[in-house]
């Protein structure tokens, strides 16, 4: 069922937040990454301070003039890095003057300009026309050094300079540039595919928004100063921005500006491939994606078409299957929506890449832990840049996020009218996450007068709704200054934001989210696990705080790495779940000593568990699962065991798993044989160990000494308990194939033989070529005919299951000391015991009468060891005359078409071995 | 003076696209829009309406339905005293949905919170050939609303059904004006002003 993939899902990013993760400091070759926008693989190989001047070269080869720049070409200075696959620099006047990103398969040709001995220096003639030239500053011998690795590097790119032509193509900054090229055919150029908005016209009014001069501007910013691959950004670049993107560029710019346009050049095809190799696969996440196809800016005539939607299908589908972990998020529909309108696919699909993993991350993640984050990073913000807006909000208990949070999440897209959000996002693209708190908080301050009068959310809500509905209003409609009447309420919102707010700054903001992420962690981790307990299955032997403790442990185990924050699994496999039990049971060893193979009782306890049949199981799976192995009820506790070796619920169990089952029943019973724990047969006759030297001790007979020391032979007890073990393991297997059915048509294949059976083969009963099969009534008879194993089943296996061990505590050293300890600490169950035997003495030793319970056939037990109840030597004879009955197919007693009669008479022999009379008497009364 | 108003607090709840915002357009503006935008974090509207002798303002929280904004609910749900859980009458897994905003909302909101089970878009299993469409019967929705006590309504946001009587059935079952007030003082101070 979807819904429950989904909460498992969930579930999976719900482990604790990796302190060490998110603390940890990012590189200077990631910061540098991020600074400018480049993909994950490049890093810095070489650096050098210099000084650099770009200056167009016409066609002619003469220098053009930029025309919006009238001093002329300007000489920066500052640093120089190389990478993988750009030359970088970045101006040290300001940093902002001028920054140049140039894609290694742009350069044409690189010559060192010939000058003084000491001066090296270097001319590099781009693909698109400009000449960057280079002067380093420092040492000769590096500066050297810097341009040989530079021509390496070229040389190592040389086979990428294939794809340039054709990726240039895609770009309309190059088509207006070839397009207006002197002398040639304007008819010919063709323009590159684009966005919605070529085929079903832009929103807005281009007249209105100026898209002709625009484009002028950037035309010639484009000729001098560099364009897509081979950009430098200076002071105009980011006017040019600030002023709104012309509509045939927008899609350009907005990859440009992200980075996206490296990734798309890096991964040319990709995007194809992610589609055609997933075609016609489902997920969770394309179900959600159809739900919201017609519900993405449906007013927008491109998605009442099917051109627009099958874009916009194909964009979300995409990248749900390159971000699984994230897969689907509504919002992301608007966004990638928006981006269709002016981007093709490929644009759009590294667009929203960069957008979901860069710009906003989390904000889309199946626990939306961005998206908190950041709301509580604004809040803060409001409250130390407003802070009397702020005391007014909280006084009147206004949920300031409900206002807010379609802000951040849908770029301002479903809160503004578009053509306003285009604009914030051109600006977001250039300047990061920062500009959405700018504009928010600037909403905020604009409105604030009003806001300080209203008192509940409806009226919040009310003035921003109507705020944003006259964005295109005079901001200040009754100034005498005509200037200042044209402002809009929108170019005074971004005057607000970047002016006044620009205090807020990434730093400011990296250090809010740092503050509150651990907070928003925990409790998105809280409010998980309430949800995914809540909607867990009923359980019948297992507390809520068993089942809390089996969460922590199911996704501490699933999760090698902590929260990754919105990825990771939600289920476990064979090995994993072993890992997982190891933390709580006492007979799953955490270091392998166990030789597994596919037929032993752990696999089979995983395929019982794993109820989906997809070899993983679900926090679900295993809490059903245990629930069923601490059951204490005894019939039913056997019954879920036999179970577990009749997956296909037969009823009946052949040779080959009744071997099995006892090699099960070895395997959960070997921290007993070893006398690591002890079970209760042990402790009680420990306890009467003690109760006796008590009584040694004791002077009067009211009042009981505890000794403070009594000596216990640790070794003694342990052995017997093992012995105990073993012998019950031995009668388990004898009694089964003894009452075991006989098949009654003999099988045509040989059976596969194993150690156990070669061990048996000596007696004839035994014999693989007669098929058995063992069924659950006879199980019972054959597991209630050993006390150990009766018990095993009634307390000793949930007893070794410690469910109601909390995470924290994973130490499992020392358990058997403390268990004696505890035996010997524990004086009050000593002192009772000495009472009993004092009662008992007094009784004259009527013990064994008067109470037929396991307790007192333990005190038997423990008090006269050799005289066991079951002695397996005497007793094989007749159990194998009775085997070899049913071997040659004489039906022993009553026949096989009579069962009932057939389970009594095994009764009756089983009664007289074990001198177990009463409980198996009520078996019977049970069973019917 | 007007009759004394009473503010209550409603919160919608329910799978992405089942028809909260619809349900809400209806009742608040009598429209439908046949293809409208998910809710992303919550919406917040206002309606005004009179029940007997009392006029009831709704302040109506529409909520986000995909399951990964599931987190934010809480925020809303906050001192709401009246819930709507919505399902739609063709998609079964949404009523699985329902079933467990219930119990969350038992679990977590206010102790006496008056919830309204809702099975949406019954236009589409009416009439000839249409009741194939229907993948969860009558039947289960109110078996579940006697369980669990809630208000039980199947509605059809596109053709009104039914719309108006949900949030009619829930506002008469809030306790009288005075009452409320008393009660509110201690929980919240958000409704304080519409006195
Ligand atoms: N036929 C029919 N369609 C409906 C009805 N109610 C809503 N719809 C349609 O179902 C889709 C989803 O409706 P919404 O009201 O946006 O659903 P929602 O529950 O608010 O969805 P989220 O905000 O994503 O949680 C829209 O396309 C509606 O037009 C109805 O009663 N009948
Ligand atoms: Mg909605």
């Amino acid at each position: 069922m979807s819904f429950f993939n989904q909460l498992r899902e969930k579930a999976s990013q719900l482990s604790l937040f990796d302190k060490a993760e998110a603390d940890r400091k990012p590189t200077r070759d990631e910061l540098f990454r991020d600074e400018f926008k480049l993909p994950e693989c490049e890093t810095i190989v070489d650096e050098s301070n210099a000084e650099l001047l770009i200056v167009a070269v016409k066609s002619d080869g003469t220098s053009a003039r930029d025309q919006s720049h009238d001093e002329g070409p300007v000489v920066y200075p500052g640093k120089l890095y190389l990478t993988q696959h750009f030359l970088v620099f970045k101006d040290s006047i300001d940093k902002r003057s001028c920054s140049l990103t140039l894609n290694l398969s742009t350069v044409k040709k690189v010559e060192r300009i010939p000058s003084k001995a000491f001066i090296f220096a270097l001319s590099i003639l781009t693909s698109s026309g400009t000449k960057v030239l280079i002067q380093f500053i420092g040492i000769r011998s590096k500066s050297e050094e810097f341009s040989q690795k530079l021509k390496s590097q070229l040389k190592h790119n040389i086979p990428n300079t294939k794809k340039l032509e054709p990726f240039l193509r895609t770009l309309y900054s190059e088509f207006i540039i070839r397009k207006n090229e002197p002398g040639v055919d304007k008819s010919s150029v063709k323009a590159p595919e684009g966005g919605l908005g070529l085929l079903f016209k832009f929103p807005g009014d281009p007249k209105k928004l100026k898209d002709k001069s625009k484009l002028r501007l950037w035309y010639d910013y484009f000729r001098c100063n560099g364009r897509n691959l081979t950009l430098s950004k200076q002071k105009m670049f980011q006017k040019l921005i600030r002023v709104g993107l012309p509509n045939r560029l927008r899609g350009e710019m907005w990859e440009l500006t992200s980075g996206a346009m490296y990734l798309r050049f890096q991964e040319l095809g990709t995007y194809q491939r992610i589609l055609d190799s997933h075609r016609d696969q489902r997920s969770v996440a394309i179900e959600e994606i159809e739900k919201d196809l017609y519900r993405s800016l449906p007013e927008y005539s491109a998605y009442q078409s099917e051109d627009g939607i099958n874009r916009l299908r194909r964009v979300l589908t995409a990248y749900s299957w390159k971000n699984p972990d994230l897969g689907y998020c509504q919002a992301m529909n608007i966004v990638a929506a928006a981006l269709l309108i002016f981007q093709t696919e490929e644009q759009a699909f590294w667009t929203l890449s960069i957008l979901c993993e860069k710009y906003v991350p989390g904000y889309y993640s199946t626990t939306m832990y961005g998206t908190l984050l950041d709301q509580k990073v604004f809040e803060a913000l409001v409250e130390k840049t407003m802070p009397i807006l702020w005391t007014h909000i909280s006084k009147n208990d206004i949920q300031l996020s409900v206002v807010s949070l379609p802000w951040f999440l849908s770029l301002f897209l479903s809160s503004m009218p578009l053509v306003f959000a285009f604009r914030i996002i051109d600006i977001f693209f250039l300047h990061g996450p920062k500009t959405l708190f700018q504009v928010a908080l600037a909403i905020l301050r604009i409105n604030g007068e009003e806001l300080l009068e209203i008192d509940d959310d409806g009226m919040f809500i009310s003035v921003i709704k109507e705020y944003f509905s006259q964005l295109d209003d005079s901001a200040h409609p009754n100034s005498p200054d005509p200037k200042f009447r044209q402002l809009t309420k929108f170019q005074e919102l971004l005057i607000v934001a970047f002016k006044e707010f620009s205090v807020v700054t990434d730093d400011m903001i990296s250090k809010e989210r740092n503050k509150h992420k651990p907070a928003i962690m925990k409790n998105i981790e809280n409010f998980m696990k309430r949800t995914q307990l809540r909607n867990l299955p009923r359980t019948h032997h297992l507390t809520q705080d068993h089942l809390s403790n089996i969460y922590d442990r199911f996704y501490e185990s699933i999760q090698s790495k902590k929260m990754s924050l919105g990825t990771g699994k939600s289920s476990m496999d064979f090995e994993t779940m072993r890992q997982f039990l190891s933390g709580f049971c006492d007979w799953i060893l955490p270091d392998d000593e166990f030789k597994y193979h596919d037929g032993d009782f752990l696999h089979r306890l995983f395929r019982a568990w794993d109820k989906s049949g997809q070899n993983e199981l679900s926090l679900t799976d295993v809490v059903v699962g245990l629930d069923k192995l601490v059951n204490r009820n005894l019939m039913e506790s056997i019954s879920n065991f036999f179970g577990i070796y009749d997956p296909e619920g037969t009823g009946e169990i052949d040779r080959e798993g009744i071997l099995q089952v006892s090699e099960g029943l070895l395997y959960i019973t070997k921290p007993l044989q070893d006398g690591k724990i002890l079970d209760q047969i042990t402790t009680n006759s420990i306890e009467s160990y003690v109760a006796d030297k008590v009584l040694e001790l004791q002077t009067s007979p009211d009042d009981i000494v505890l000794p403070s020391e009594v000596n216990i032979d640790k070794e003694k007890f342990q052995r017997e308990q093992g012995e105990r073990y073993l012998s019950a393991a031995s009668n388990f297997i004898q009694r089964a194939f003894e009452y075991a059915q006989p098949v009654e048509e003999p099988m045509l294949i040989d059976l596969p033989s194993s150690k156990d059976t070669e061990k048996l083969k000596a007696n004839l009963a035994l014999d693989p070529t007669h098929p058995l099969t063992l069924n659950v009534p006879t199980f019972r008879m054959v597991i209630l005919a050993d006390e150990s194993y009766e018990l095993l089943f009634s307390k000793t296996l949930a007893d070794t299951i410690h469910v109601d061990r909390s995470i924290t505590v994973t130490n499992k050293n020392g358990v058997l000391r403390d268990m004696f300890d505890g035996l010997i600490a524990d004086g009050r169950r000593v002192a009772s015991h000495v009472r009993r035997r004092m009662d008992s003495t007094a009784t004259t030793s009527a013990t064994s009468v008067t109470s037929g319970s396991s307790r007192s056939r333990t005190a038997v037990v423990s008090a006269d060891e050799d005289d066991d109840d079951f002695d397996p030597h005497a007793d094989d004879g007749d159990l194998m005359d009775n085997v070899e009955l049913s071997a040659l197919g004489d039906v022993p007693i009553g026949g096989l078409s009579d069962k009932e009669a057939q389970r009594g008479e095994d009764l009756k022999v089983l009664h007289e071995q074990s001198n177990y009379t009463k409980d198996t008497d009520q078996l019977i009364e049970f069973e019917h | 003076m007007s009759r004394p108003i009473t503010a209550v607090k409603l919160v919608l709840l329910g799978e992405a696209a089942v028809g909260k915002s619809s349900l809400v357009l209806r009742f608040v503006s009598n429209d439908f829009q046949e293809n409208k935008e998910p809710t992303i974090g919550a919406a917040f509207l206002t309606q005004r309406c009179v029940i007997g002798d009392q006029t009831i303002k709704f302040e109506i929280w529409d909520t986000a339905g995909q399951e990964r904004f599931a987190s934010l609910a809480p925020m809303y749900y906050r001192n709401a005293q009246c819930a709507l859980v919505v399902y739609d009458v063709t998609k079964p897994a949404s009523f699985i949905k329902a079933r467990h905003w219930v119990k969350e909302l038992h679990e977590q909101a206010s102790p006496n919170i008056i919830i309204a089970l809702v099975g949406n878009k019954c236009d589409l299993v009416e009439g000839e050939g249409n009741e194939q469409n229907r993948k969860v019967a009558k039947e289960e929705g109110e078996q579940l609303a006697q369980e669990e006590n809630l208000v039980f309504f199947e509605t059809s946001a596109k053709s009104g059904l039914n719309v108006k009587e949900v949030f009619i059935a829930l506002g008469s079952k809030i306790p009288s004006n005075v009452q409320l007030n008393i009660q509110n003082d201690s929980a919240t101070s958000a409704n304080a002003c519409n006195c």
